[in-house]
């Protein structure tokens, strides 16, 4: 039986289904009368959003493939002393030895700092008679009030070593169970970086202290370098996004190609499986083959990504292209050619190549953002690339961890997939507008 | 009519037939057996699948033995929820996230038909142009994205506040969900507005609507009875793969909300290789995904006269 | 006395200097039970003339009349909300194609009640009963049933009667029909041709038909007008058109048209109009139709006025030329009479 059902839009939105915005030429008849107006024709060049986005798209392929041999950090490279920073400067750290089992020698008499750097903060205050301990809080100085309560200290001193920036803090001591403020600092750490930490990343020392390369977008949770992140995972997004539609196009239009020239019983067999395919909800199903073809050890997971899309994705083009050979075979200059004498191939090359390479053209650039959505979906929920291989979407993932604290990390990639996918949208809609009416009825 | 509506769930019982053989002969493409990559199982919960899905069968009676089950309704027991159905995790998860769902939708066709005849009536005007630049960066944004951002200012605008107004995550009455569902439905609305503009744009340039004003019709009524009716059409067909994206998109937006829906448990069964709970799960959405889209095919019949009596009769 | 009295009536659409002037001075009257039609190249501003007659123009245009009146009451400004108690109810409009005039989701018995409720007042019940009786009358067979149909399951013939229907529900004073036959098979449109005249025979509703079939217009017409180029050119009682008035001078382009009509006995050649009518976004200083003329003379760059005589009116300077020598001819004559 045939299966008439429509779920061709199984899948992520585009712009692709939808008609074109304000503006442009597609429905300038306001009036009764506008069929007798003469109407402007389409200009057949493209619009200035489309050449907008043509631009952002160039700028995009630039920052992930040139930006790499501009920023060489690497982007899996973690750096244990700077974990979730904000922007920063390349700078100098002092070495420090760090030592969790720190104590002062003797007492004191007035609340002292010892040290204060990113490693850690000491602190001693004078002991007080008949306090059994000691609660020790850390704000930020601007804040008011106590902040975090750190520890309840049995001594007189307290080492904090808790994700310590260069920001201005203020410690509280208070006797347990009391509120008189037994002693107060207000402590800005300098950077610094520990000697075991600079020796694994092979930091060279120099007077007691290491060159620390600058994060302009500042790091993640696990200390690596966004901006490298970002290019790195870009490639991965936009190599899926180019990638995959490429095959998947192929792919369809040799198979409608094939079931449209062959016809008869041959095609109405291709064409059945093709309604099957397209059955199939899209997502779900992306899901379902990606755990099918899982990640094998030192993998990245691209692969099986890109296959499960191929498979998912295809039929589109073979039905355009399947319906188009069909068409165009009736068309009487195909028809003269073939009274003429001209082989199959011949007529299909000569022919009907240049009339379905416009309609090609228009679905690519509608299946790249839609690839890129999907890639980015897949990798948020986990099914994407395997570490150390990032994608924007997998870093959404690791950033949606520490979106609360440190919302950077997830809304920087998050801002380049929205401009990738802006940017092709846009692109499509004006490669459509500027082709001939009979793109239009594509969408 | 009825004719229609049977070919329709006709057509819609080999679909589900056929998503519940690709997906088993998918989770069997997984490379060895899928029961070896568990080591945490105990022996007896292994013997007891062992057992029911007759792994150490060949392929064909396994496959007999999946459609029989799939008929009876009976999905099987999870891999790594030991003794817990699959039944019972889709009954107990599935009706928080159609409750979701149903909000979402319900918000994204409202707005849409709103936002889309708005921007309509004022074509080329700046209700227009914000209204589609919204359109334009909400269907750019990915959904995960738009949820997440939209906790974040939860939490800034609770702190702000200084007390919890809107809850930042989790699942409760009404205060809950409302905020999910916005964030769910917010794609959908945008796709759906475009396609509700141009349908409205066309239909307000219609003959019909000129000769509807030529009779006195105008305004609202002019509006109700003439445009919304005809614009709403090719929406409401939109309505079925607008559900397959509210249902998928739920899945990270539970996940992101921590709402206890079927979503967020097929997420994490998909993260933890649980393969009857993904089996299951699939099917049971296909299955789903599928009835919806006959059920909006055979609404739009109702809307439509002309495919009511032309398939009809 | 007149019920409809249009002079000077301007239509720009548009803005800018890119507006088109569809509409450059048409002045015309109608009376009770006139049929008048009025003729044109598509293009030439007659579907215009008639959509402002009901305030139906397109948003971004301008309207401007020296005199736009309906019996006495001069017609409201653009987009005043007079214009809804007065479209569909004193002045309705049939339109050329009514498969694509009518709303296909409604049913079409609501569709001619739909301007009783409106203008009337009446129950949704009372107005169905109404809807029911128009289309018996409209000689619609099995009406009751058919109210509850579909646009979509009517032929052309019996839609066009429903959109008639619906334009005289209010038994409004004048009807605007705008190439009701076009669209239409031969039969057909002699049945339509002959509703329209039982109505303005019955009732004395004006009409005003828009067409480019000169053939209807001979057969039914009291009184023609011709635009071109957004401009009526010449207009008549139909006797005097088809025969030339006074002094047996046509405008060339009425000429040109009665000459496009085909032949059927086979005598002439068809024979078409060269040329294109001139860009209505920069219209001619002259007369409009002076490119495509035959008979063009040097004064033709400068715009002639409506001239008139007896018969009717005509905007050229070849009939004014005409005119005048056939004047001075009677002059002459009566001045001999006179010795």
């Amino acid at each position: 039986m045939k299966m008439s059902l429509s779920y061709d839009l199984f899948r992520p939105y585009s712009l692709s289904t939808t008609y074109p915005l304000a503006g442009d030429g597609a429905c300038s008849g306001n009036g009764p009368e506008s069929v007798e107006l003469p109407l402007a024709m389409p200009s057949p060049s493209l619009s200035r959003s489309g050449k907008l986005a043509g631009v952002a798209i160039v700028l995009l392929l630039v920052f992930v493939f040139i930006g790499p041999l501009v920023w060489q950090q690497d982007p899996s490279r973690q750096w244990l002393s700077q974990i979730s920073m904000g922007p920063s400067a390349s700078n100098s750290a002092r070495l420090v030895d760090n030592d969790s089992l720190w104590q002062p020698r003797g007492e004191v008499q007035t609340a002292v700092v010892h040290s204060a750097n990113t490693e850690f903060v000491r602190l001693q205050w004078p002991a007080v008679e008949g306090v059994h301990a000691y609660q020790v809080f850390r704000n930020f100085a601007e804040q008011s009030g106590l902040g975090i309560p750190l520890a309840v200290s049995r001594v007189a001193y307290y080492q904090d070593e808790l994700q310590l920036a260069e920001t201005r803090y203020r410690y509280t001591v208070k006797a347990e169970g009391s509120d008189k403020v037994l002693a107060e600092w207000e402590v800005t750490p300098e950077p610094a970086m520990s000697r075991f930490e600079a020796q694994l990343q092979g930091l060279p020392e120099q007077s007691g202290r290491v060159i620390l390369p600058a994060h302009p977008l500042g790091t993640d949770a696990l200390g690596r370098d966004i901006l490298a992140r970002l290019m790195a995972g870009g490639r991965t997004s936009l190599m899926v996004g180019l990638i995959a539609p490429c095959l998947f196009i192929a792919f369809g239009c040799l198979y409608g190609a094939l079931a449209g020239i062959a016809g008869g019983w041959l095609d109405n067999v291709a064409m059945r499986v093709v309604d099957f395919v397209i059955a199939l909800p899209f997502l779900l199903f992306m899901i379902l083959l990606r755990v099918a073809f899982g990640i094998g050890p030192g993998e990245d997971g691209v692969f099986p990504l890109i296959l499960a899309m191929v498979m998912m994705s295809w039929t589109g083009s073979a039905r355009l292209i399947r319906g188009q050979v069909l068409s165009l075979s009736q068309q009487p200059y195909v028809e003269a050619a073939r009274l003429a004498g001209m082989g199959r191939l011949q007529i299909i090359v000569r022919h009907m190549l240049p009339n379905v390479l416009p309609m090609i053209l228009v679905s690519f650039s509608f299946a790249v953002p839609s690839a890129i959505f999907t890639e980015a979906f897949l990798s948020f929920i986990g099914l994407g690339v395997a570490p150390p291989s990032t994608s924007w979407g997998a870093q959404c993932n690791d950033g949606i961890k520490t979106l609360l604290s440190h919302p950077q990390q997830m809304l920087l990639p998050a801002a380049m997939i929205s401009i990738a996918v802006l940017a092709f949208n846009t692109l499509g809609d004006a490669l459509r507008d500027a082709g001939d009416s009979r793109l239009r009825e594509l969408s | 009519m009825w004719t229609f509506a049977f070919k329709r769930l006709l057509s819609g019982a080999v679909t589900i037939w056929f998503i519940a053989t690709a997906t088993f002969f998918a989770m069997h493409a997984v490379p060895g057996d899928p029961l070896t990559r568990d080591k945490a199982m105990s022996p007896a919960v292994r013997a007891q699948l062992e057992q029911r899905y007759g792994l150490d069968k060949p392929l064909v009676t396994q496959y007999r033995l999946f459609l029989g089950n799939m008929l009876k309704g009976d999905f099987g027991i999870s891999f790594t929820q030991e003794n817990r159905r699959v039944n019972d995790i889709i009954r107990e998860h599935f009706p928080v996230s159609a409750m979701l769902g149903i909000t979402a939708l319900l918000i994204a066709f409202i707005g849409a038909v709103a936002a889309g005849s708005i921007a309509a009536q004022f074509r080329g005007q700046w209700p227009d142009r914000l209204l589609m630049m919204a359109v334009v960066a909400a269907i750019s944004v990915p959904g995960f994205v738009i949820a997440a951002v939209a906790q974040l200012l939860i939490v800034q605008l609770n702190n702000r506040l200084g007390q919890p107004l809107i809850p930042v995550a989790g699942w409760g009455g009404f205060s809950h969900l409302w905020v999910p569902a916005l964030v769910l439905g917010l794609g959908t609305m945008a796709y759906l507005s475009r396609l509700m503009r141009a349908s409205m744009l066309e239909v307000t340039n219609s003959e019909y609507i000129l000769a509807a004003r030529a009779k006195g019709a105008y305004g609202w009524r002019l509006f109700w009875s003439h445009q919304l009716r005809n614009a709403l059409l090719p929406v409401v067909t939109e309505l079925g793969p607008a559900i397959a994206a509210l249902t998928t998109g739920g899945f990270v937006v539970e996940l992101i909300f921590a709402i206890p829906g079927l979503g967020r448990y097929f997420v994490q069964a998909v993260q933890q290789l649980d393969y009857t709970v993904i089996m299951g799960t699939t099917v049971f959405y296909g299955a789903f995904l599928v009835i919806m889209v006959v059920a909006v095919d055979i609404a739009y019949g109702l809307i439509d006269p002309r495919i009511r009596y032309s398939r009809g009769r | 006395m007149n019920l409809l009295n249009v002079e000077n009536l301007q239509v720009e659409i548009g803005r800018g200097p890119n507006s088109v002037k569809a509409v450059r001075g048409v002045s015309f009257s109608l009376a009770e039970g006139e049929f008048r039609a009025l003729v044109g190249e598509s293009g030439s501003g007659k579907s215009i003339t008639g959509l402002s007659l009901l305030d139906l123009l397109p948003s971004k245009s301008v309207r401007r009349a020296d005199r736009f009146q309906l019996e006495n009451l001069a017609l409201p400004n653009q987009h005043h909300g007079q214009w809804r108690k007065l479209r569909g109810n004193r002045l309705a409009m049939i339109f050329q194609n009514p498969m694509t005039a009518l709303d296909p989701t409604q049913k079409v018995g609501w569709q001619i009640a739909e301007p009783l409720c409106i203008h009337r007042g009446l129950s949704r019940r009372q107005a169905w009963q109404r809807a029911i009786e128009l289309m018996e009358r409209l000689a619609i067979t099995d009406a009751e049933k058919r109210a509850h149909r579909y646009p979509f399951e009517f032929s052309g013939g019996m839609l066009q009667r429903v959109m008639i229907a619906m334009a005289i529900a209010c038994e409004p004073q004048i009807l605007i029909a705008d190439e009701p036959t076009t669209a239409l098979d031969v039969g057909v449109q002699q049945e339509v041709l002959g509703l329209l005249n039982e109505l303005r025979e019955s009732r004395g509703t004006a009409i005003l038909f828009i067409t480019h079939d000169l053939g209807v217009v001979a057969k039914i017409a009291d009184s023609v007008s011709v635009m071109y180029a957004g401009q009526v050119v010449e207009q008549g009682p139909v006797e005097t058109f088809f025969t030339g008035s006074t002094t047996k001078e046509l405008h060339p382009y009425s000429k040109a048209l009665l000459a496009a009509v085909p032949d059927l006995s086979g005598g002439k050649p068809l024979q078409g109009i060269a040329g294109q009518p001139p860009d209505l976004r920069r219209p001619p200083s002259g007369c409009g139709f002076a490119a495509r003329c035959s008979q063009r003379m040097e004064i033709c760059d400068q715009a002639p006025e409506l001239f008139h005589d007896a018969n009717g009116d005509h905007r050229c300077w070849r009939w004014h030329e005409a005119f005048q020598t056939y004047l001075s001819q009677q002059g002459q004559v009566r001045g001999a009479q006179h010795d």
